[in-house]
């Protein structure tokens, strides 16, 4: 594909991918990552950002950090990735490239607490209330032991208890 | 914050807002000076329990992503899984499923249709559109078994069949629709006061819709012939003819044009598809789903909802477990970055109908 060749000529690219005839796919090192994106911005048409996202790769110790740009005039989608290492995750902000990305990089800051330096709003509270545990989209977090610690074991509840003795007073019934 | 203005929640119970959301405002008098949006009361946690289930498990769970139009999230998840899994669908499966996706659009429209005029106290259409919607609704029993969440869109097909003499059923119901439409023309789009209202309300300026990602009806309006099904055709529609619609205007006035346009062009698709659709298998033959591992590998697919484009980025690691699923839905766009600059200098008042025009869902922010 020609837009995968063009950037394996200005940029590292670690790994690319044409999977659909509108979706390509390429992956670049932490230092080339915004470049490639304002490149891909100013010179090659792909003027939205869609979305950002974030992958835990727990085995290998890092986190992935996926950028997915749109061309509104040849109607094609790229997706550009980054690998950061997992302890201490911190990135640069995108927000003054794209203004969506602020919005999108507090989401991952509080669901897997990766740090995105610049960015005025990522510390405030999107989604949850008063979090007191790991970042929860991390692979490592245990939902259950979660629950447990915080809420404790429920008693089962009363309904459970009268619909089992209506069954027990029916098969008591049909045994007559 | 200066003495003169005011804070003020709007939400998350209010009448106004649409879903389980709120917007923090601060007035000076009427006027709005600056605003926040704040989400996390449905926040139910759906990626997080993906990545914990197994494929065919996550299907009750997707299609509680957006409430109102949950067939679309069953639609992506299981292109996305049969894109990964290498799976090809019979060609029926594809048509059913357009047509189970273009009956939710229109659904979906009506009540929107109702519900524009309910945001500035038009009440009437409000209770037409949710009846209207519900002989939609009807046909939806009948097909899947559910009125709101029908779980039928399964990987590799569709869950059944057409059941006998459904087409005919629902040109019926198209004809009825049709018949009905002109009642709520004049009551809505002739009304003096929902025109002074709605023209140039919420304006748009162009270059926002590229640098910020706005999709669907929001971006047609301004011009923009921005749609999913066109550009990047999936289903069954590159078989069907029709154009796609754009109004001029910018501002909730023509988001409200492009919508009511989208209710003729939806009826005229679906008469298309029952009038195209072939006979054949309607699933595919699929491994044992319960014991189904997919191929190491990611896709990003994307269909449009009636608020806009709706992706899903699914990463598979090679176990029968997804290793991360990331639905982008158009209102986290449309409801915390363009809603926050669109409010500022707008009239208290005004916050219903800009939200109702922006069409956001709180559902899908927050997942």
């Amino acid at each position: 594909m020609e837009i995968l060749d063009k950037l394996k000529e200005k940029f590292e690219i670690l790994q690319s991918q044409e999977k659909r005839e509108d979706l390509a796919l390429v992956g670049t090192t932490e230092k080339d990552l915004i470049p490639l994106l304002v490149y891909l911005k100013e010179y090659e048409g792909y003027k939205t950002l869609v979305m950002i996202s974030c992958v835990d790769w727990i085995e290998e110790g890092k986190f992935e950090l996926v950028y997915n740009l749109w061309n509104p005039s040849k109607k094609h989608n790229i997706l550009v990735k980054t690998k950061i290492p997992r302890e201490a995750p911190k990135f640069q902000t995108i927000y003054k490239i794209w203004p969506q990305a602020e919005a999108y990089e507090r989401e991952i800051h509080e669901m897997f607490g990766v740090d995105f330096e610049g960015n005025p709003t990522q510390h405030e509270e999107l989604i949850l209330e008063d979090w007191d545990d790991i970042p929860p989209m991390r692979r490592d977090f245990d939902t259950l032991k979660y629950s447990m610690e915080k809420f404790g074991e429920r008693e089962p509840k009363s309904g459970i208890i009268i619909r089992k003795q209506i069954s027990e007073q029916y098969d008591e019934w049909r045994r007559k | 914050m200066s003495k003169e203005e005011v804070r003020l929640f709007i939400g998350p119970q209010h009448p106004g807002v649409t879903g389980n959301m709120s917007v923090e405002v601060l007035l000076k008098g009427d006027t709005i000076t600056w605003a926040k949006t704040h989400i996390g009361y449905l926040h139910r946690g759906f990626e997080k329990l993906m990545e914990r289930r197994i494929y065919i498990k996550s299907f009750p769970l997707v299609c509680r992503i957006c409430v109102p139009e949950p067939d679309t999230n069953e639609e992506n998840f299981a292109r996305g899984l049969e894109e990964l899994a290498g799976i090809e669908i019979p060609e029926r499966a594809k048509w059913i499923r357009t047509l189970v996706l273009e009956l939710s659009r229109l659904q979906m429209f009506i009540m929107w249709y109702g519900g524009i005029a309910g945001s500035m106290g038009l009440s009437t259409p409000v209770q037409w559109g949710i009846g209207d919607r519900d002989y939609i609704l009807d046909l939806f029993e009948e097909l899947t078994g559910g009125r709101i969440y029908h779980i039928y869109i399964m990987p590799g097909g569709v869950r059944k069949d057409l059941p006998e003499g459904f087409e005919e059923r629902v040109l019926k119901l198209m004809d009825i629709i049709e018949q009905r439409l002109p009642e709520y023309d004049e009551i809505i789009m002739e009304n003096a006061v929902v025109q002074k209202r709605l023209k140039g309300l919420a304006k748009i300026p162009r270059d926002w819709v590229d640098e910020m990602g706005i999709t669907g009806p929001v971006a047609r309006a301004c011009g923009f012939p921005y749609d999913v099904r066109k550009d990047h055709p999936y289903e069954a529609y590159p078989y069907l003819d029709f154009d796609v619609i754009t109004e001029d205007g910018c501002d909730a006035w023509a988001m409200l044009l492009v919508r009511r346009r989208e209710i003729d062009l939806s009826i005229n698709l679906i008469r298309q598809i029952i009038e195209k659709m072939p006979k054949g298998e309607f699933l595919a033959r699929l491994p044992n789903v319960l014991y189904w591992k997919i191929p190491p590998g990611e896709t990003y697919v994307k269909s449009e909802a009636t608020r806009g484009e709706f992706g899903y980025y699914m990463v598979s690691d090679g176990s029968d477990k997804p290793r991360r699923v990331h639905v982008n839905g158009p209102s986290f766009v449309h409801g915390i970055t363009l809603l926050e600059r669109l409010l500022v200098g707008q009239n208290i008042a005004d916050v219903a109908p800009i939200m109702v025009s922006l069409q956001t869902c709180p559902p899908e922010m927050e997942r």
